[in-house]
């Protein structure tokens, strides 16, 4: 029993200072720095998607999907594709598409590398609709909240907004 | 630049101030002979204890002719010391750096990088390590980590002069004095605004640093550039796709103009034959990875082996391994140069599972033999043409075996080997008496999911690569033996995960390292494994040896690096637990 309650009382522990740390730029916007942790690598900084060594993996600007139906598709992965479920539990003591692992045979998803706690699932399908969801071409604004001001990451942006070359369309 | 030139220097001499203060007076023995040169890096074999090249001599052996860790007691091999190293830090789309490199020594002064280029200098003499000085390239971690397709890495420093000279992510041809540390000159050779990005080590041949670019998942046009160590100009760049005009051109086909984004990136160092003064260097997958009708034709030279005038970087010979690739099977890999059964060989263990060998001094095919378990794409290489059975010169996109390949027709594609290999840059060892040459090996499928390329989907810094891998297999590793006399397999040593790190020969031993944190020793013929250390941490860099105060050591870099934890993960679960980590070991008797 002890050996059960002392992971739950650490996670618990744990959680407050980390997540009010998240809550820095969650809120009404959600949470950049689980996106950039999560997601980022196979939906790209931008959320664009498109292929990779990630795999190929859908628009998060064109998405169709509602804030719970995101956090959704976070928690449990996409069956049948390499988006992998972010829930510790998923289909294992907690239910995913009304299923558990038995039930999924080869279209259970991948599991994530490091699991996501429900605050951060919130905190990012709120970044994925407020931020990204039905946004155009990335701009250098968005660049710069992303990688920060004092890098040359969003360098072609500034060439692109600072010459004659037609600029994205936003 | 001079602003920044000078607060480096500023920064290195104030930070080191302490360190060297406390450090031992190098002897005058050690003093006067200091300088690197061309005739000592021709002889470097002839330096036993040192290890003055990236890949141990020009031919690229990773041979050591040290014996005094041999069969008979490497079972009592054990840690001597350790040091931690720094370098991971995330950056981009990386959430921490690791460790590739390959340590280089020279009269016991250790010379070693992390994924985000600062150089180490360390004294190894007395017994344990000492941080001499560090050199900090402040790399721009987000303009370079978010266009490296794999991984936070830097895989070590060359020798030249009173020169220590290495790469940055962002694109760097650093020059640092051996004695102070402060960066004595750098300049620019790639452009992570176009998606390039530097990992390898340089390669110094008559006084010029040769380097090597990535890229090829981001629309780049792949390069090998020689860069003067006086001057600091550069000498020459020679393209791996051909420009218009040029030979070649005519293998990219169609109306995509596909070869201004046609990869062919050249990220692993190469190999010099001074006989003919030749670099053999290889040259990476074309672009988009996964869709080859975006690109018709053989698309020249990616998945190549090129030879290359050492003075003027023309293009003297050509091999291509896999023409129109669907795959993404680099033929990135270093070329080892062995003179067997009375030819002049290149020796490449390729991305497609296949170990060729061609004749180095005309290109020309000699052998193939498939070094990995399974083989999907195609049913083999023919013995008379080098060229896959299914390749079909008439045919301006290859479909090989079309159940196994991506394409339009087939969106979701298993093949075997999987498209990190094979084998992927951690490097091959040769032991010339033997005549056996050691693998690091990937034994993987994976799936692709194809995704059709439009010329509006090529934008800067951004993946191009038509489509994307998952890892619905689990994927094991081997180190496979090939004896070069006969191009067969001689053996084969199966590990639980992928070798990552590569491969160290010494004359009755291999080492190499897993990326589940053991280091170990095989018996070079039998491959029987004979000792093993456990890092606890992952191992993504190949050994080395060397001798200070008359002692041998062997040297491995220890710190989870490459690509393997964010994209590969799924096909070997366990590696889930390897933490970040960025460590030195050293072990001796």
């Amino acid at each position: 029993m002890r050996k059960l309650l002392l992971p739950a009382l650490l996670a618990g522990l744990l959680a407050s200072p980390a997540w009010a740390q998240g809550a820095r730029t969650g809120g009404g916007e959600g949470d950049l720095a689980v996106f950039k942790k999560a997601c980022s690598g196979c939906h790209k900084w931008h959320g664009g998607g498109g292929g990779g060594y990630g795999g190929e993996a859908l628009s998060l600007r064109k998405t169709q999907l509602d804030k719970e139906q995101v956090a959704e598709v976070v928690r449990c992965g996409r069956p049948g594709t390499g988006m992998p479920y972010h829930l510790r539990g998923a289909y294992d003591t907690v239910k995913c598409y009304d299923s558990l692992k038995a039930d999924m045979g080869s279209s259970m998803p991948p599991e994530t590398a490091v699991f996501l706690r429900p605050p951060e699932i919130d905190a990012v399908a709120t970044y994925v609709v407020t931020q990204l969801k039905g946004k155009g071409e990335p701009t250098l604004e968005e660049c710069t909240t992303f990688f920060g001001a004092t890098s040359r990451a969003c360098d072609i942006y500034r060439k692109k907004e600072g010459s004659d070359a037609p600029t994205a369309s936003h | 630049m001079t602003t920044s030139r000078t607060a480096r220097r500023i920064l290195a001499a104030t930070s080191l101030a302490a360190l060297t203060a406390g450090a031992l007076p190098a002897s005058p023995a050690l003093a006067a002979d200091a300088g690197v040169t061309q005739e000592r890096l021709l002889n470097a074999d002839k330096e036993e204890g040192n290890w003055i090249h990236h890949h141990k001599n020009f031919a690229g052996h990773r041979y050591s002719t040290l014996t005094q860790i041999n069969k008979g007691n490497v079972k009592t091999l054990k840690v001597a010391w350790t040091m931690h190293l720094g370098g991971i830090e995330g950056g981009g789309i990386w959430s921490h750096g690791g460790l590739e490199g390959t340590p280089i020594v020279e009269n016991g002064m250790m010379y070693v990088t992390d994924g985000w280029g600062s150089v180490y200098k360390i004294d190894t003499r007395g017994g344990e390590g000492k941080l001499i000085w560090k050199m900090d390239p402040k790399t721009d971690r987000e303009w370079a980590g978010a266009v490296a397709c794999c991984g936070v890495n830097n895989r070590g420093v060359a020798l030249w002069g009173d020169l220590v000279v290495s790469h940055t992510l962002d694109g760097r041809l650093i020059a640092t004095n051996k004695e102070t540390g402060q960066v004595a000159w750098q300049r620019q050779v790639a452009d992570p605004d176009k998606g390039e990005t530097i990992t390898g080590a340089p390669l110094i041949v008559k006084g010029m640093a040769i380097s090597g670019v990535g890229g090829a998942e981001y629309g780049i046009r792949g390069w090998i550039a020689a860069t003067d160590l006086k001057t600091e100009k550069e000498v020459w760049r020679t393209h791996t796709i051909p420009g218009k005009g040029e030979p070649g051109y005519e293998t990219w086909k169609g109306p995509n103009n596909a070869a201004v984004s046609g990869g062919g990136s050249t990220w692993v160092t190469g190999t010099y034959d001074p006989d003919t003064d030749t670099i053999v260097w290889g040259v990476g997958n074309p672009g988009p990875d996964w869709d080859n009708a975006y690109r018709p034709g053989d698309n020249l030279y990616t998945d190549s082996t090129l030879a290359l005038d050492a003075t003027t970087g023309k293009i003297k010979w050509h091999f291509q391994h896999t023409p129109n690739d669907p795959y993404d099977y680099d033929s990135v890999s270093e070329n080892l140069l062995v003179d067997v059964g009375g030819r002049k060989l290149a020796i490449e263990a390729d991305r497609n599972g296949f170990g060729y060998a061609v004749d180095r001094t005309t290109g020309q095919f000699v052998w193939a033999t498939p070094f990995v378990k399974k083989v999907t794409w195609t049913k083999g290489i023919n013995p008379d043409t080098g060229k896959p059975f299914e390749y079909d010169p008439t045919k301006d996109v290859q479909r090989y075996i079309p159940s196994a390949t991506p394409s339009a027709e087939n969106k979701n594609a298993d093949f075997c080997p999987g498209n990190m290999g094979g084998k992927n840059w951690p490097p091959t060892a040769y032991n010339p008496n033997l005549q056996y040459w050691y693998i690091p090996v990937i034994e993987s499928c994976n799936r692709v999911t194809h995704e059709a390329m439009t010329t509006a989907s090529l934008k800067p810094r951004e993946f191009f690569t038509g489509g994307g891998p998952s890892q619905p297999f689990r994927i094991t590793g081997s180190v496979t033996a090939i004896d070069v006399k006969t191009g067969k397999v001689a053996g084969k040593h199966e590990t639980q995960f992928p070798l990552l790190g590569g491969m160290l020969a010494t004359p009755d031993l291999v080492f190499t390292g897993e990326p589940s944190g053991g280091v170990m020793a095989l018996d070079a013929k039998s491959l029987d494994k004979l000792w093993e250390f456990r890092t606890g941490g992952g191992v993504n860099a190949p050994p080395m040896t060397f001798t200070v105060d008359g002692k041998q050591y062997l040297a491995i870099l220890v710190g989870l690096g490459g690509a393997w934890d964010k994209w590969f993960i799924d096909s070997t679960p366990e590696l889930k637990n390897i933490q970040t980590g960025s460590m030195l070991y050293v072990f001796a008797l």
